[in-house]
Parts: C-alpha cells; sequence; structure tokens
C-alpha cells in the first residue's frame, strides 16, 4: 500500500473507528473495568478526569472561529479562507476522493466568488466544523482504567525476549526503560498547574514509551496529538484515541487549520489536561538533539495562560517539563540518517514506510534491543514557565513567582495586556530554554560514545570532518586500530565524566573505555543488519558509516561553541 | 506618560528635555549628587521604576550592571538601553547585562549621533530604537519622538548593539588616522570604509544585519563623531597619535576582538587597535596593516 494510501486511509480512520469498535467496545471496557483493578484517575490532577460532551466540544471549537472571522477584516478573512481552499484541493489532489470534505470546499468555493460576508463566514465555518470533529480525541477513563491494568504487562510482553522479566518494568537506574529526574517534584506540580511535557524526539516508539515512564511514574496521564498516520490502523487508531491522542493531520497546511488545532490545544490546557508536544516536530533525522523547535503549538502555553489569568484562576499556571530520550539503539536509524543525508527531510516530514510500518522488524526490534538494559533512558529535566524561567522546587517561592511573573503579560492594574507579537517573542525564549535544557538531560549511552570515538579517529586519519566524504571512502580505510579508538573513547570519557561532575549530563556507561566499547560491540551486534561498527581481530571495522554518524551525532552538542 | 531615565549625567538630562519636548513627563533617577537642573528627579532608583513602564538607560556600560541591580526594575518594566560598548566584565551586549540583573525581558538598544550639548541647547537630532518588541521600540518612539528628535524603529538589536560597540572603536581610529605623522587623506579614508566593511563582517557572523551599519547607529554615529569638535573618541585617537595609550575604548575593543575571534571573523583594524594598548608603535601597526595581502573589496 502506498504511503498515500495509507494516510488517506488515517484521514478518515478515527472516525471509522468510532462506529466499528467504538460503542461495542466502549461497554465491553466499561464493564471489564468495573471488574479490574486499574488505576483511576484523579480530577484534582487532571482533566481527562472529567471528558466534556464530544458536542459541546466541537461547537465551542465553532464559535471561537466565529469569532475570529468577526475580528478580521474582509480581506484577511478572504484570504484565509481562500488559502484554506487552495492548501485543502491541492491536498485533495493526492489523496483519495473525500466527497464531505469535497462538497463544503464546494461550498466555500461558491462563497468566495458570489457570496456575501455571512456565506463566507458560514463556509468557513463548515470546514472548521469537519476538522474539529477529526482533532477531538475519545479519551473515556473507563478504557483507561483497564488500559492501566493490562498494557504495561502486554507492552512488556510484547517488548521482551525473556519471560522471567515480564514483569520487571522498573523505575531503577538499570531497568530496561530507565526514567530519571525528579519525578516527585513534577507529580507534585501536576497537582497545582497545567503541565505541558516536552520530549526529544528520535523514534515512533517515543509515544508509547513515554505514556509507559508516565504511568511508571505515577504521573497522570497526557493527552498529545498524534499523526494521523498512526491512525491509519483501525484498532491501534482506537486505541490512541481513547487513551488521550488527538489528531492531528501534517498533510493539512490552511493556516485555518493550524489555528483550529492551537485553539484545541489551548482548550485542552485550560480544562487541566496535561499535554505532550514534540517541539522538534518530527522524529530528528540525523539522531541531534534538537536545536530548533517549531514554535506554534508550544505557543499555545502563554495563551492558555492568560485565558486562566483573565478568568482569575487559581490554577492558572502551564509548566513545561523537558524530556531527553535517549536510546540505546533507534529502531528507524538506517531510513532517518539516509532521509537526513538525502537532504529530503522536509519532503518526507512525514515517512509512512519506515521500520516502525514493519511488523516483523519492530518485533525483531523490541525482541533484541527493548529487552537490554538502559535501552531507552527517559530524563526528566527542570520545569520552566511559559518564558523559560525555572520554576521553583520551594511551593511558598513558587507562589512568590507566580504573582511576580503576571507583570510580564499583565498592566500595573493587573490586567491582562493581550499582544500576539510580544508572545511570539516569550514563546522563543522557550524555545531557547529547552533547546538549552535537553543536552544537559541527555544520557551518554556506550553506542553514542564508541561511535563517536571511532567517527573521530576515522576524521584524523582520512584529515577530513566532511561527513560526506567520510561516508563514501572505501571499507579498507573505515578499518581503524582497536587501540587508537579505545585511546580516543578514553578521552572522551574523561571529557563525559567532566561533565557529569558538574552536572550537566547523564551517564549509563560501564567503568572503562574498554568496557564501553565492548558493550557498544554487542548492542550494534544485536539488530541492524549492516554495523555501525564491529570488531575485526585487533581492528575495528565501521561497516555502515551513515549508521556510525547516526549514533555519533547523538553527542555532537558536546562540540556546541558557548560563546554568545 | 512618565518616562524613567537611569542617568542624571548630561545625556540622561538630554533624554529628559527630548521627553518634554515629545510632551510626556521624564523623572529621571541619580546615585550620588543631585543633577543641576530642574527636571523631575530623585536618588531613590526603585521608584523610578516603580513609577514608570519604560525605563531608558543613560548610564555607560561600565555602569549599567550596578545601575539595573540599584534600580531593581520588574517584569512589568521596558529597559531600553542608550549607552554605547560591551558590558566590561563579560564583553556580552548591554541588553544581556539588564536581564541578568534583573527580570526585565522586554529590552531595546537606543543609538544614534549623540551630540549631548547640541540636544541641551536645542538642535535637531535623530536616532534608532532596535528591539525584537513591537511594544518596546513604541513605547520609546512616543518617549521621544518629536519636532527636535526623529526616532526610528528597527528589530534589529544586535546590529544596533554591536554599531553601538563598533563606532568608538572606529571614531578613535579615524582619529588617529588623521592625526598620524605621514598619513593623509587617503588612510582616513582606507580605515572609514574598511573599517565599516569589517564591522559588517562581524555583524553577519553574530546574526546582525550589516545593513544596519548604514543606518543612524552606524554611519550616522561615525560622521557625527569626525564632526564634533572635542568628540571624546575622536580626541583619543589623537592622543594614541602622539603615544598616550591611556584613553579611548581599550576595553571595547578587545572584547570586539575576542567576539571576532570566537566567530572566526578577521578584524585588522580593531586588532590594530588592540596593538596599540599593548604597546606596539602607532607606525609599526600601520606598517603591519599595509603589509597584508592583497584581496577582494569585500563588504
Amino acid at each position: 500500500m502506498s504511503p498515500r494510501r495509507k494516510a488517506s486511509l488515517g484521514s478518515r480512520a478515527a472516525e471509522r473507528a468510532g462506529p466499528w469498535v467504538g460503542r461495542g467496545a466502549s461497554r465491553l471496557m466499561g464493564g471489564i473495568a468495573s471488574r479490574m483493578s486499574g488505576r483511576d484517575l484523579d480530577p484534582a490532577r487532571t482533566g481527562l478526569a472529567r471528558p466534556k460532551p464530544r458536542k459541546l466540544v466541537n461547537d465551542g471549537m465553532v464559535e471561537r472561529s466565529r469569532a475570529r472571522f468577526a475580528a478580521m477584516s474582509d480581506r484577511a478573512l478572504t484570504d484565509a479562507l481562500e488559502d484554506a481552499l487552495y492548501q485543502e484541493r491541492k491536498r485533495l489532489q493526492r489523496a483519495p476522493p473525500e466527497p464531505d470534505v469535497d462538497a463544503v470546499l464546494e461550498d466555500l468555493a461558491r462563497a468566495l466568488v458570489r457570496g456575501d460576508r455571512e456565506a463566507k463566514e458560514l463556509a468557513g465555518l463548515r470546514l472548521v466544523s469537519l476538522w474539529a470533529e477529526e482533532v477531538h480525541g475519545h479519551f473515556d477513563p473507563s478504557v483507561y482504567k483497564v488500559a492501566t491494568r493490562f498494557l504495561p504487562r502486554a507492552l512488556t510482553g510484547l517488548l521482551s525476549g525473556r519471560p522471567d522479566r515480564l514483569r520487571d518494568w522498573e523505575l531503577s537506574k538499570s531497568g530496561r526503560l530507565a526514567v530519571r529526574g525528579d519525578i516527585g517534584w513534577i507529580e507534585e506540580l501536576s497537582r497545582e498547574a497545567t503541565l505541558v511535557l516536552v520530549p526529544t524526539h528520535v523514534s515512533n516508539l517515543d509515544s508509547p514509551l513515554i505514556g509507559l515512564a508516565l504511568y511508571l511514574a505515577g504521573l497522570p496521564p497526557f493527552t498529545y496529538g498524534a499523526g494521523l498516520n498512526l491512525f491509519s490502523n483501525p484498532v491501534v487508531g482506537w486505541w490512541l484515541g481513547r487513551l488521550g491522542a488527538y489528531t492531528v493531520d501534517r498533510t493539512k497546511r490552511a493556516r485555518l487549520y493550524k489555528e483550529v488545532l492551537k485553539d484545541y490545544s489551548v482548550r485542552c490546557l485550560t480544562t487541566r489536561h496535561h499535554s505532550l508536544f514534540f517541539p522538534g516536530g518530527t522524529r530528528s533525522r540525523s539522531h541531534e538533539i534538537e536545536t530548533h523547535v517549531k514554535k506554534g503549538l508550544m505557543g499555545t502555553g502563554i495563551e492558555a495562560w492568560q485565558e486562566m489569568l483573565e478568568a482569575g484562576r487559581k490554577d492558572s499556571e502551564v509548566y513545561f517539563v523537558p524530556l531527553t530520550l535517549s536510546f540505546t539503539l533507534v529502531l528507524e536509524a538506517a531510513t532517518l540518517i539516509q532521509d537526513h543525508l538525502a537532504e529530503a527531510g522536509k519532503q518526507r516530514y512525514i515517512i509512512t514506510d519506515d521500520e516502525f510500518a514493519q511488523p516483523r522488524v519492530l518485533a525483531a526490534f523490541a525482541r533484541r534491543v527493548l529487552d537490554l538494559d538502559a535501552a531507552c533512558v527517559a530524563h526528566f529535566g527542570t520545569p520552566v514557565d511559559c518564558l523559560g524561567h525555572a520554576v521553583s522546587r520551594d511551593p511558598v517561592e513558587r507562589a512568590e513567582q507566580a504573582a511576580h511573573r503576571r507583570g510580564y503579560v499583565c498592566d500595573r492594574d493587573g490586567t491582562v495586556q493581550r499582544d500576539e507579537q510580544r508572545d511570539r517573542e516569550y514563546t522563543n525564549r522557550l524555545g531557547d530554554a529547552l533547546v538549552d535544557a535537553w543536552p544537559r538531560h541527555a544520557d551518554v549511552l556506550s553506542t553514542h560514545l564508541a561511535a563517536r570515538a571511532a567517527w573521530r579517529v576515522y576524521a584524523r586519519r582520512e584529515g577530513t570532518t566532511d561527513p560526506f566524504r567520510l561516508i563514501q571512502q572505501t571499507a579498507g580505510k573505515r578499518r581503524l586500530p582497536r587501540a587508537e579508538v579505545e585511546e580516543e573513547l578514553a578521552r572522551e570519557l574523561a571529557r563525559v565524566d567532566e561533565k557529569v561532575q558538574a552536572g550537566e549530563l547523564g551517564t549509563l556507561l560501564p567503568g572503562t573505555a574498554g568496557d564501553v566499547l565492548a558493550e557498544a560491540l554487542d548492542r550494534f551486534g544485536r539488530y541492524h543488519r549492516s554495523l555501525a561498527l564491529e570488531a575485526q581481530g585487533s581492528e575495528l571495522f565501521i561497516g555502515d558509516p551513515t549508521l556510525c554518524l547516526y549514533y555519533q551525532n547523538r553527542l555532537s552538542f558536546l562540540d556546541r561553541s558557548e560563546a554568545p | 506618560m512618565k518616562v524613567g531615565i537611569l542617568g542624571g549625567g548630561a545625556w540622561g538630562q538630554a533624554l529628559g528635555r527630548l521627553v518634554i519636548a515629545a510632551g510626556h513627563e521624564p523623572y529621571i533617577a541619580y546615585r550620588d549628587q543631585k543633577p543641576p537642573h530642574l527636571l523631575p528627579s530623585t536618588n531613590d532608583p526603585p521608584k523610578v521604576a516603580e513609577a514608570c513602564d519604560l525605563l531608558i538607560a543613560a548610564v555607560s556600560a561600565r555602569e549599567l550592571r550596578s545601575a539595573i541591580a540599584m534600580t531593581r526594575p520588574g517584569p512589568r518594566n521596558r529597559v531600553v538601553v542608550a549607552g554605547r560598548g560591551l558590558d566590561p566584565g563579560s564583553g556580552r551586549w548591554l541588553t544581556d547585562v539588564v536581564e541578568s540583573a534583573s527580570d526585565v525581558i522586554r529590552t531595546g538598544a537606543l543609538a544614534g549621533p549623540a551630540p549631548t550639548h547640541e540636544i541641551l541647547n536645542g538642535a535637531l537630532c535623530a536616532g534608532v530604537v532596535a528591539s525584537p518588541y513591537d511594544d518596546v521600540r513604541s513605547l520609546l518612539t512616543e518617549a521621544l519622538h518629536s519636532s527636535r528628535y526623529r526616532v526610528y524603529e528597527s528589530r534589529d538589536l544586535v546590529g544596533v548593539q554591536l554599531a553601538g560597540a563598533v563606532i568608538p572603536v572606529l571614531a578613535t581610529l579615524t582619529g588617529l588616522a588623521q592625526n598620524l605623522q605621514g598619513a593623509g587623506v587617503g588612510v582616513h579614508a582606507l580605515v572609514l570604509t574598511r573599517g565599516l566593511a569589517e564591522a559588517a563582517r562581524l555583524a553577519r557572523a553574530v546574526g546582525a544585519d550589516p545593513v544596519t551599519f548604514r543606518g543612524l547607529a552606524g554611519v550616522g554615529d561615525l560622521v557625527a563623531a569626525q564632526a564634533q569638535p572635542g568628540h571624546p573618541y575622536y580626541d583619543a585617537g589623537k592622543s594614541l597619535a602622539s603615544g598616550d595609550t591611556s584613553v579611548g575604548p581599550e576595553m571595547v575593543a578587545r572584547a570586539l576582538g575576542q567576539l571576532a575571534r570566537r566567530h572566526g571573523v578577521e578584524m585588522p583594524l580593531t586588532e590594530g587597535l588592540v596593538a596599540l594598548y599593548e604597546g606596539v608603535a602607532p607606525v609599526e601597526v600601520v606598517q603591519r596593516l599595509m603589509a597584508r595581502p592583497a584581496t577582494a573589496e569585500e563588504h
């Protein structure tokens, strides 16, 4: 099946999933829930415990769009609607027919040519209504309760090749999913404010693993925007929707659609739905930690904060929690680095034909890699506010900070002064704070460090740092003396240790450079067909230079200049 | 509108007059002795931060950190730095100093010719305010723009601050070039044009817009420095030509040199000025500069 076909199937999968497995399954789950002891949601900790009726949410989104339309000049309204019409028609040229959307676009086109302002607004609102219906999640507390009863075990079973370890997902440093950071503090904040989790994005496995990490850490569930392609499987789509995901179709480029998404996000935040955004926008193709972030959804944090301030709410604060994910091996490494090298990242913003879409590869990866100790490290960082300022750990000081913070958006009478341009700058600052925070919570793993040491030795011997030249060298030149790599590794290890001592970095490494190398060689041999690095007698061989580049890129932040 | 001015010196007083000319009320914070003028003022700087949303810092780069620390501006305040140069301690932008010394994040910079005595005597002038925040630029424009003083706006905060640091160096170098024995108008022209070219190179490297140097903060300020009799930096250049290295923008030149090296940018004229402060004779500095290999005229 072509990627396009898959995506288009997904465009209505969420809708179809409801009737297909919806009511009956919901009743079934409700029945099971009453007999099984899953985790109940605490209304004081999350708005997900009190889902609003679907119609009410959708009507609200349409009404707010109506208000936005009313505030626009004729020219601005026409521009926005023309953009929506153009972008949607362009999208539909490459997608299977969507008769309901076609009909709405026909109306919109007629209104734009011959209609008055009222007709244009109505046609635009019909489109908004379709989108609102698609975006809105189907969270169901009873399904969540059931899921928390058996999903962690099921996921453990799926991810484990060793039955004896079925129950040992744990929060220890050596657990397969190692969860680090001050969880107690984040848990405390989740009771008094709305949290936005902002992770680095490495793999499509990020979302389920983050969900598992949140569950294991005793944190409430977070809602998040899942790509429409993930809903293409009706069963997965059904579960995603009912466990807190809402739908984001990245093939929809219309400005109006983005406004609907932002509006939905603001509604989630103002109703205390802790949310998860991937500020990088997509998986890091190069494996480098994100240095640029997309600010569209992040900006909804400050919008929601101001709305809650205007409403005089005591729980008005919105805090962003950086989360750095580090994987020993990455399921889609080979595809992602090829995409990066082909500079096709933008064209292939949504990759639907990678390893994640191949069940056998996914299963093999789960069996061979995710069963390892510290296969994945989820490191929660210091929460920051909507402007990127660190949030205090002390409750009294935190309350003072909150009162003080209002000065950034309120006048001397305490009235919120709306200023979109100012808020964009504030969100830029937040983005900078996250870019700064992620590397500090990165955990250096053996595969990253060994690949870095080997790559540095290789680059030095070839007299170039140009990755394109290095990946094209013949196999003979990619053989490196093991002792030289170990020496380099020891130097890098010392450098990393310094940073760890200074609290600027985390590691999960065995003791010596030799141990690190041995562990890395073992790890590399477990999954990828062509190896990033392998031992051949007294030499090391960079079998697949693109993979070696991919894993070494994870530590590229160590080379970043600290200069302004 | 009440406009706070930090610094009771001549520049603070001149800005106070401009605020009045724009139809607003200045409120000047001074540190030690009450300035000899009748403009509303106080030696209790926090009062100014409390009373005014907009604060203009009319103090030197050296005094900025302590002035901000004493004033204690808060989240509601917008602070526009009207001084030149870089932070002597860290070599950072002056708006970074404001942000690190207070809770203010909405900052801006005012640059351009600042002939204080002319302004105090009612002469016409103009400046450029730069800030990424629309409201900072519009507040400052409202506070100062009048028939006496035109305010232009820019979003290039880094470029305007860089110009504020580079122009004292170039003004000093032109003063030196005009007073160096054996150097004629050719050297003067060379220093001016190549000085602006190296500034533009650095601007590109630090993410600023090199075009900013063509504006009031760059060429405008440099022209004023040369046209104004007794301009401190121009006079410093004269002193350097005669071997007196106790004056001039030594700290700024060193900080710019470091910044340029960090970004891999060549700034031979700035490095030449640093060499003078390190004791190299002016003639030798000129010889070194003239001995550089021929190159394309890039800007």
